[in-house]
């Protein structure tokens, strides 16, 4: 944990004060910047580890370092996925688009000086720093006491996040500034308060999941029988004998979840093509309409997942349904996105880049959920995981990590003054745009023939052309975590050397942010209180002086500016 | 002094703000009343934050924990019905008692809020205190029964049915607590340094309350129900 500790101190305390300034601050700003780092951390952390698992797929004769170092058995590699996932679900997936941007901006965005609690902004972001080195640590314990550590971590993890979704709401509901209406909320806003309304029901699911587990290891209580008697047997052993009741619970979190690290998604996406198309969102009420649908539809859907586990729940019918109808707010997404993109002058930055990216990843990924929404094929494709594996990688980790990337690009003016490298950020655009489909679309194959040599003899010739692929898949993984390091080099290098930016409003956007210096003032809106008199994306507004109009530019400002414009 | 008469001030301007917004969502221009006076730093000492967020905030936290206690008891249902061995858990008598001081708890919150509504202080803190030790005296009753059980050999580990019995009590006094600190916080507290009004924290407190009294009935009906 040391590195994440002289990373921190390394890129943020130039002078004395860190403690007050930096660590035991409620500034919206500082903790949304410090969950950030703590995400930057845990996704490098995370991708390193998925380094040793490919390695290892492909060359299960390799001695890998951490792996054999630490006893080269299968409990290493379970423990290696195990701390792989969690990591990357809860503390990039979950705390990057959510926490740290929401915390940044969403006050904001919305002309607020602050959260609605601040000190309990700051008890969950410590919150999260605990669950972070307790998930951490559990890499180095014996399997029996890891669990056991795990479990509590998440429950932090969980406690945290409902203290941060309660936040969150509350802003969004009570601290809008006056004139900042319903309609008018920009859509990261939207999405951010969608998400955090989600999070309030489905992280108390989790929680109450974690209590029970955490009472019958460490109380003897029977919630989960079978799980106790699994995790008592050595490894070889463990079956399909997940108990019921877990998974009922865990999927009732776990499908919510993808839509909970997917809605900021949806948001910021929707809020950079608008941007850099220079057009309003094409009918923005419906899409609000979408998210809201997106949040219901994935939180109804857990049950589509006891189909995909073999487990039959009440009617395989309806869970199929509800999963296809998934589909509805997400292709009134998509639609919008193209219809925003339509016959627009785009500006191809990398910001852009990264959500055009984003949504290509989401159609791909998307139509390979289709095939898991029914219920026939989902069970055939729970027997080889590889097909899961590339859909849910593709759809949550890939195209949500593009959406994060895509925000960083567009706010890093205002978060530091300056701004990123745009040939370097392109050049790691595509590097991993190419990257990551050569990894993902293989796997998909992988899980196909996979599934093809269990139903049938006729494909057994197979395990060679899978082997290669296998190995093919870790190559690709090698040079696009390598093309990482491509960012992480601009990050550091834009942080101290970038360009300057001296106006307010470099991307000529239209939300409440860009109205105040970069970075902003400590008190955001400086002596006067912003007031918004229109919607969130007023682009190529035709009697404008410019192509755009800012949230909070009075009307006679605006019909000043034109005057002068003429 | 300045500093001490300042910071009502602030309050009163905050309400102000807050009772003009009328509903969860201000209206467009609701607050810039102060927008002629021009008086920049002044005006940025009064921001504060809506003071409907806690009634916000309390709405909320109660929809989270209802979805926590929800969670438990849709894992009872399944493993009540999922199982054939389910030995029942004998309930103890005094939960019944405890029960009636816990609905006995609502009435007097509800009147100490009356007492404070008719301005009548001395009221309020009587029924206010009163309140407070019935929600001691429903957890010791709690911790009572637990004894009980205890006593008679059933313990959380013994079987699921009590495994659930001690997981429910349990994490309902847990969040009864919650509740008693609430009660002891605005009871005790010195109303200059805080920032919610007393009107506002008796009522967000006594939405908590019932909600615990609520959920007591609920779960007790459900060990019940489920024997």
């Amino acid at each position: 944990m040391d590195t994440y500790y002289s990373e921190t101190n390394h890129e943020e305390s130039p002078q004395g004060g860190f403690l007050s300034r930096y660590v035991f601050t409620t500034d919206h700003k500082t903790i949304g910047l410090n969950y950030l780092w703590l995400a930057l951390f845990s996704v490098f952390l995370g991708m390193a580890m998925s380094l040793p698992m490919r390695i290892h797929l492909a060359w299960p004769g390799m001695h890998l370092p951490l792996l054999s170092s630490l006893g080269n058995s299968p409990e290493r590699f379970a423990a290696l996925t195990t701390l792989h996932g969690s990591l990357m679900v809860f503390l990039v997936l979950t705390a990057a688009p959510q926490a740290g941007f929401g915390n940044y901006f969403l006050p904001l965005q919305i002309g607020a000086r602050e959260m609605a609690f601040p000190t309990l902004n700051l008890l969950a972001f410590w919150a999260t720093v605990a669950s972070l080195l307790g998930l951490t640590t559990t890499f180095f314990l014996s399997p029996q006491s890891a669990i056991t550590l795990w479990v509590v971590s998440v429950a932090i993890f969980c406690a945290a996040s409902l203290v941060n979704a309660l936040n969150f709401s509350v802003t969004t509901i009570d601290l809008r500034a006056p004139g900042m209406t319903l309609p008018r909320l920009p859509l990261t806003v939207w999405a951010w308060f969608l998400n955090a309304i989600l999070g309030t029901l489905i992280f108390s699911i989790l929680l109450a999941a974690c209590v029970c587990l955490l009472s019958d290891r460490l109380m003897g209580t029977h919630f989960f029988p079978v799980l106790n008697f699994v995790a008592h047997q050595p490894s070889g052993v463990i079956s399909n004998a997940v108990p019921v009741l877990w998974r009922r619970l865990f999927w009732f979190f776990a499908q919510a979840e993808v839509y909970v690290a997917m809605l900021p998604c949806f948001g910021l996406a929707t809020h950079l093509i608008s941007t850099f198309s220079r057009k309003p969102v094409w009918k923005e009420r419906l899409v609000v309409l979408a998210l809201c649908g997106v949040g219901v539809f994935g939180f109804c859907v857990w049950g589509q997942h006891m189909f995909s586990s073999g487990m039959n729940p009440f009617s395989p019918l309806v869970f199929s349904l509800l999963a296809s109808s998934l589909g509805i707010p997400a292709t009134i997404l998509v639609v919008s996105w193209f219809g925003t993109l339509w016959n627009a002058r785009l500006q191809l930055n990398t910001a852009m880049l990264f959500s055009l990216g984003f949504i290509s990843l989401f159609l791909t990924g998307g139509l390979s959920g289709i095939f898991l929404a029914r219920h026939d094929l989902a069970s055939a494709a729970a027997v080889s995981d590889d097909f899961v594996t590339g859909h849910f990688h593709l759809v949550m980790g890939v195209a949500a990590t593009f959406a994060i990337l895509g925000a960083l690009f567009f706010w890093f003016p205002k978060l530091f003054g300056r701004r990123l490298n745009e040939p370097f950020g392109k050049l790691h655009f595509w590097l991993t745009f190419a990257g990551v489909y050569c990894v993902f679309m293989p796997m998909h194959w992988l899980g196909l023939i996979a599934h093809s040599r269990v139903s049938s003899t006729t494909l057994a010739s197979l395990p060679g052309a899978s082997s290669s692929i296998h190995t093919f898949i870790t190559i690709a993984i090698l040079l696009t975590v390598f093309a990482q390091g491509l960012f992480l080099i601009n990050f550091l290098w834009s942080l101290f050397h970038g360009e300057r930016v001296l106006e307010c409003n470099p991307w000529r956007a239209t939300t409440l942010e860009w109205s105040v210096s970069s970075p902003p003032p400590a008190d955001d809106f400086g002596a006067s209180d912003p007031v918004v008199y229109r919607g969130a994306y007023e682009f190529s507004v035709p009697e404008a002086a410019e192509d755009f109009v800012p949230q909070h530019l009075a009307p006679e400002q605006v019909v000043k500016a034109r005057k002068a414009g003429e | 002094m300045p500093g001490t008469t300042a910071v009502p001030e602030i309050e009163i301007i905050v309400d102000d703000i807050g009772g003009g917004g009328g509903g969860p969502t201000p209206p467009p221009g609701g607050g810039d009343d102060g927008n002629g006076d021009g008086d920049d730093r002044n005006r940025r000492r009064r921001w504060s934050p809506s003071p409907k967020r806690y009634s916000t905030a309390i709405t909320i936290g109660i929809v989270s924990i209802l979805m926590f206690f929800m969670a438990l008891a849709s894992a009872f249902i399944v493993l009540r019905r999922g199982s054939d061995l389910w030995v029942t858990v004998h309930l103890p008598r005094i939960l019944w008692a405890n029960t009636c001081v816990l609905l006995a708890s609502s009435f007097t919150l509800e009147s100490a809020r009356r007492r404070l509504d008719l301005a009548d202080s001395s009221g309020f803190r009587k029924f206010w205190l009163m309140t407070t030790v019935l929600g001691f005296l429903f957890v010791g009753g709690q911790l009572v029964a637990w004894r009980q059980l205890v006593a008679q050999g059933v313990y959380i580990a013994s079987n699921q049915a009590s495994s659930f019995f001690y997981i429910f009590t349990g994490a309902h006094a847990v969040h009864l607590l919650g509740g008693v600190g609430a009660l002891l916080f605005v009871g005790f507290r010195k109303s200059e340094k805080t920032r919610i009004s007393l009107p506002a924290a008796t009522e967000i407190t006594s939405y908590y309350w019932h909600f615990m009294d609520g959920l007591w009935i609920f779960l007790l009906a459900l060990l019940y129900l489920g024997k």
